[in-house]
């Protein structure tokens, strides 16, 4: 099996993330042993932030490294049907995600269009809209 | 109003202001989008952008050089190279270019900063002791305003628990010794009571948090002022929206705190802590600004029988969304300061309308703090909007549980103006002014 990197960037929908996620150098930090649950936004989750965005967190590596953590849960392999026992979980940014699984699956407001992607340190859930804190 | 197309997918609100409710759903302001309401909030955004230029700089100018200065007497002396300093969204070196115009402090300043309005060309300290000038107190006001309401969005708001930091703490001392070097008396005087310059210097990141936050308004406001004067914004709507673009465009800019002593830059809050213009500046600023502040001076009786005055700083109600601003321009009334900053800007065309109504010229500075409000109700609502795209669902979504979730959060909004000082019932006629 390969890595969370790995797969984001053979899947090829995510060139985005995988962008973002090598300009904060958080590259080999997913690509250690973790465990690690990715709440992974596709690239249309990010198309769809307005217009400058992504620019003004390019320019800025430490609050883009911020947002890019709070899509992240360390030292846990969380299943679906492990996150909708848990309800909530403490994102690596600090601030807690909700989990509703109630009807279909759906992270904080965004919805889970892929589950349970294994990879070799963790697992992914890709996700259709980008997550905030608050 | 296109409201029913959530109206038929969710049942309708039982909330009393359910007719404004239905208005965020369909995508609108708080402030119904009349071209009257809309002349009178871009016109307010232009006369409030020209002193919030100097604002931000001057907050920025007294966090990075006054500092601990004991006494400041010239800090509204704004130096030359801080009138000079390149607005990172302004100009052509802009990071993300918001205004077309220039980087440099803008010309009805720099014109202001020379004649005054006395149109005359005198040495500043003499402007200045015929107090005309920029009301910088009333900066300094707001800034307080966020420092005293601190801990209010702990959740979201790292900023403020870091202030109690031992980091914070080792990073100020830092600064305070070699600001105070060669200076016996007030290092001695830091050793004897070390939270004495420290909650100074808390206060000084305030003014740096608040000038980064400001840094980004101005030429917000002077776009949307540009814009406007081009036909390119032509309802309130469309001023909403491009308001809410800037607050998603800016949200990562990153806030901080440098202090520059001989030369040398000490970071007390440096940029690496991640600390962001949305959660760490703005959302902080609309709290304590828009809705808490404190009481005035001049409404309010602070006696602790009378219990004017609530008890839980979560309950103050002295923003400007709920301001009486009928008293403006007698004492005690602090948004006067404001009001007599934006007279000196307004667009012709404001002064124009404003002299057909109530008293004409005479009473121009309530007419102005009236407009002033209903802009920032559309400022508001485009936070409200801002946060429900960044934390629920898009107006369109065809799940009806989503609809219902943006419905609770609008709302609950909604719920912060069912107590009688707002002015949100107020702002819906135009018969208010």
């Amino acid at each position: 099996m390969a890595d969370i990197v790995d797969i984001a960037v053979g899947a090829g929908s995510f060139q985005t993330l995988v962008t973002a996620v090598q300009a904060a150098g958080l590259v080999e930090t997913l690509k250690s042993p973790g465990p690690f649950t990715v709440f992974a936004p596709n690239d249309d989750a990010f198309a769809k932030l307005p217009p400058g965005t992504i620019q003004t967190l390019v320019q800025n590596i430490p609050q883009l490294t911020r947002i890019l953590t709070y899509h992240v849960v360390a030292g846990q392999k969380l299943t679906k049907a492990d996150l909708a026992k848990l309800g909530t979980v403490t994102s690596v940014e600090g601030s807690p995600i909700p989990i509703d699984c109630s009807d279909g699956f759906e992270v904080k407001n965004a919805t889970v269009v892929a589950a349970d992607i294994e990879a070799d340190n963790g697992i992914i859930h890709v996700l259709d809209n980008v997550i905030l804190m608050g | 109003m296109n409201t029913a197309a959530t109206a038929t997918k969710i049942p309708p609100s039982q909330h009393p202001y359910a007719n404004i409710i239905y208005r965020l759903e369909a995508g609108g302001a708080m402030l119904p989008d009349t071209p009257e309401n809309l002349m009178q909030i871009i016109g307010l955004y232009k006369a409030y952008a020209v002193p919030m230029d100097f604002y931000w700089r001057d907050l920025l100018y007294i966090a990075e050089q006054v500092f601990l200065d004991p006494l400041p007497f010239f800090k509204y002396f704004i130096p030359k190279e801080y009138l000079e300093r390149h607005n990172h969204y302004a100009g052509d070196d802009a990071d993300l270019r918001i205004w077309r115009g220039e980087a440099t402090a803008h010309p009805e300043l720099l014109e202001f900063i020379e004649k005054g309005e006395l149109k005359m060309k005198l040495p500043r300290i003499f402007h200045h002791w015929w107090h005309d000038r920029i009301n910088m107190e009333f900066a300094e006001e707001c800034m307080r305003s966020m420092l005293w309401h601190r801990g209010m969005s702990t959740s979201v708001n790292q900023f403020d628990s870091y202030l109690d930091s031992d980091e914070y703490k080792a990073n100020a001392d830092r600064a305070i010794r070699a600001y105070f070097k060669g200076n016996p008396l007030m290092l001695g005087l830091h050793n004897a009571f070390p939270e004495l310059f420290l909650e100074q210097c808390r206060q000084m990141s305030y003014y740096s948090n608040l000038g980064l936050f400001w840094e980004v308004m101005a030429p917000v406001f002077f776009e949307m002022s540009d814009l406007y004067d081009e036909g390119k914004i032509a309802s309130v709507p469309d001023a909403m929206n491009f308001l809410v673009n800037g607050i998603f465009a800016i949200a990562g800019r990153p806030i901080y705190h440098h202090v520059y002593i001989r030369g040398e830059c000490y970071e007390i809050i440096p940029k690496s802590k991640g600390f962001t213009w949305l959660y760490e500046a703005a959302l902080p600023y609309v709290e304590a600004v828009f809705y808490r502040t404190s009481p005035f001076r001049g409404t309010k009786s602070y006696n602790a029988q009378a219990g004017q005055v609530p008890d839980d700083q979560k309950d103050f109600h002295y923003g400007v969304l709920y301001a009486d601003k009928f008293p403006v321009g007698t004492a005690g009334i602090p948004p006067t300061l404001l009001a007599q900053d934006m007279l000196h800007f307004l667009p012709q065309y404001l002064v124009d309308y404003y002299q057909q109504y109530c008293r004409g010229e005479d009473d121009m500075l309530i007419q102005l703090a009236v407009s002033f409000q209903r802009s920032m109700y559309c400022v508001t609502s485009a936070v409200i909007q801002a946060l429900r795209t960044a934390l629920l669902y898009p107006l369109d979504d065809p799940n009806p549980k989503h609809l219902k979730a943006n419905r609770a959060f609008f709302e609950a909004q909604m719920d912060r103006f069912l107590r009688p000082e707002a002015r949100l019932r107020d702002i819906q006629n135009q018969n208010y002014r």
